[in-house]
């Protein structure tokens, strides 16, 4: 059964494929178990993809709200990371890494900058003079005061989730927002998307 | 075995030599064996606090280059007899002093005394590479504002770094009116940031200067409120249970608030 699913870890998030032949509900019935048992591959602020044109788009919407349900985001866009070097080496496809979520148990204190090409779970502070910087998104379970890039290398679709979001500046991709001059409260989880091409903070439930 | 103690800032004035000398003091009173190890080249004034300045024949540099043996080099406290100072350099040669060198001093030194307690300079140049390098636990010294307790997150930061993750925090010249105003930081403010182990809230007091001037710390100073803090120090150093005069404050978020709009 655990074969109906695959997974493939990608700088922005997870791919998933499905076995042939395997039918919608099993596939939703399998990814539920998988969410449910704390599968470690699903972690909150992950970018899930589907192959555009797979499912049904009310199918895609079925898995949509799911993984919203549990913290991820769901997309049939997949971008391609832009290759900086112009040489044309021969496409040798080697099979990507299976990239693991970053993750810190501590506090991330001032001076310090970390620095990922996959998503990052930190469980702790991220203090004033911090820096965070990921290709993929970026959760924090705690007070993140510090400075948070997510999506670094592009991916619009990174988002920063925080148990206080209270940092100097939050960029994702390449789209900029700064902490507000009149001090403001954070008292809610908060999680920073961009929505027409602006960051958008909204809470969200842990 | 002595233990080894460093009491360093990210800041620099915030207090460092002042906790050195009181802590100093206030063990040896409790008859321990004590020797101060001042690093802070070229600024000598861990002498001055104890008022052992005109006693002064050799220094730190002395020993490392094998000048002298360290015993020649120890001025011993006229009042407290257990207390031994090795003063610093005045010659400002930051690197004349290298971390293995203070690791084999404090080895030589460790069957000798119950406590080494080393004055660190201030911030993450060289010289605190040195004065680290041997200790088994540091204090961090801060005072309640924003740029110390900032620096003094980066120090707990690089201390980390160098695996010495015994860390102590002691916050140095509390105003509590300003903080009852909200004008300062509170206990709550910076254990938010910092999460360490806090052993020591010292207010501000007017005592210390009059004690430094005196060449007398603060804590032999009877009725003196940062006198009495510093003596807190010395009973929690020594495993006591001592609770705090003033509970940390409620009214967390509220102060977050004005904390971020500080930062
Ligand atoms: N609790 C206090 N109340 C009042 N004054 C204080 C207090 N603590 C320290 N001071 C004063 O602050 C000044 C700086 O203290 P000190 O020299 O101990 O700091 P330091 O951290 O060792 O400085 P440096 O980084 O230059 O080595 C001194 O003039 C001292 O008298
Ligand atoms: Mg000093």
């Amino acid at each position: 059964m655990s074969d109906i699913v695959k997974i493939k870890g990608l700088k922005s998030g997870l791919q998933l494929s499905f076995a042939t032949g395997a039918s919608f509900d099993d596939v939703k019935a399998n990814l539920l178990d998988k969410l449910q048992s704390g599968n470690n591959f699903f972690i909150r602020g992950t970018t899930v993809f589907v192959q555009k044109g797979y499912f049904t788009e009310e199918q895609n919407e079925v898995l949509r709200r799911m993984f919203h349900r549990h913290g991820m985001l769901f997309s049939t866009e997949l971008k391609r990371p832009n290759l900086t070097s112009p040489s044309s080496e021969p496409a040798k496809k080697e099979p990507e890494p299976i990239r693991k979520m970053m993750t810190i148990n501590r506090t991330v204190r001032g001076g310090e900058e970390i620095r990922t090409q996959a998503s990052i779970l930190i469980v702790g502070n991220v203090n004033p003079g911090a820096r965070i910087i990921a290709d993929g998104s970026i959760d924090i379970r705690g007070t993140c005061r510090g400075y948070v890039h997510a999506g670094a290398s592009g991916d619009t679709s990174a988002v920063v989730v925080a148990d206080r979001l209270m940092p100097v500046q939050i960029r994702i991709a390449d789209v900029i927002a700064r902490s507000p001059d009149e001090p403001e409260t954070a008292e809610f989880a908060e999680r920073a998307s961009i929505k027409d091409g602006q960051i958008f903070i909204e809470p969200v439930k842990r | 075995m002595s233990k080894i103690i460093v009491i360093t800032s990210g800041k620099g004035g915030v207090g460092k030599t002042t906790t050195t000398a009181n802590v100093g003091v206030g063990l040896a009173m409790r008859g321990n064996r004590v020797v101060l190890i001042d690093t802070d080249t070229g600024l000598r004034n861990l002498d001055l606090l104890l008022g052992l300045e005109n006693r002064i024949m050799y220094d730190l540099i002395d020993v490392t280059s094998g000048r002298v043996p360290y015993k020649k080099a120890l001025v011993r406290h006229k009042k407290y007899e257990s207390l031994f100072l090795l003063p610093t350099s005045q010659i400002k040669d930051k690197s004349a002093v290298n971390p293995e060198d203070l690791v084999k001093l404090c080895n030589e030194m460790n069957s000798e005394y119950d406590y080494i307690i080393i004055d660190c300079p201030a911030g993450i140049e060289q010289g605190f590479k040195t004065a680290i390098a041997a200790a088994e636990c540091a204090i961090v010294v801060t005072t309640p504002e924003i740029s110390a307790v900032r620096d003094a997150d980066k120090i707990i930061g690089e201390l980390a770094r160098a695996d010495k993750n015994n860390i102590k925090l002691v916050v140095n010249r509390i105003r509590p009116q300003l903080v009852e105003k909200g004008d300062m930081l509170d206990m709550g403010d910076i254990d938010e940031i910092l999460s360490i182990n806090c052993i020591g809230q010292v207010p501000d007091d007017e005592a210390v200067v009059m004690a430094t001037n005196r060449g007398e710390p603060v804590i032999t100073m009877n009725g003196s409120p940062a006198g009495q803090a510093y003596k807190n120090i010395v009973g929690r150093i020594c495993g006591e249970d001592i609770p705090f005069l003033k509970p940390p404050k409620e009214g967390f978020f509220a102060k977050l608030k004005k904390l971020f709009g500080l930062l």
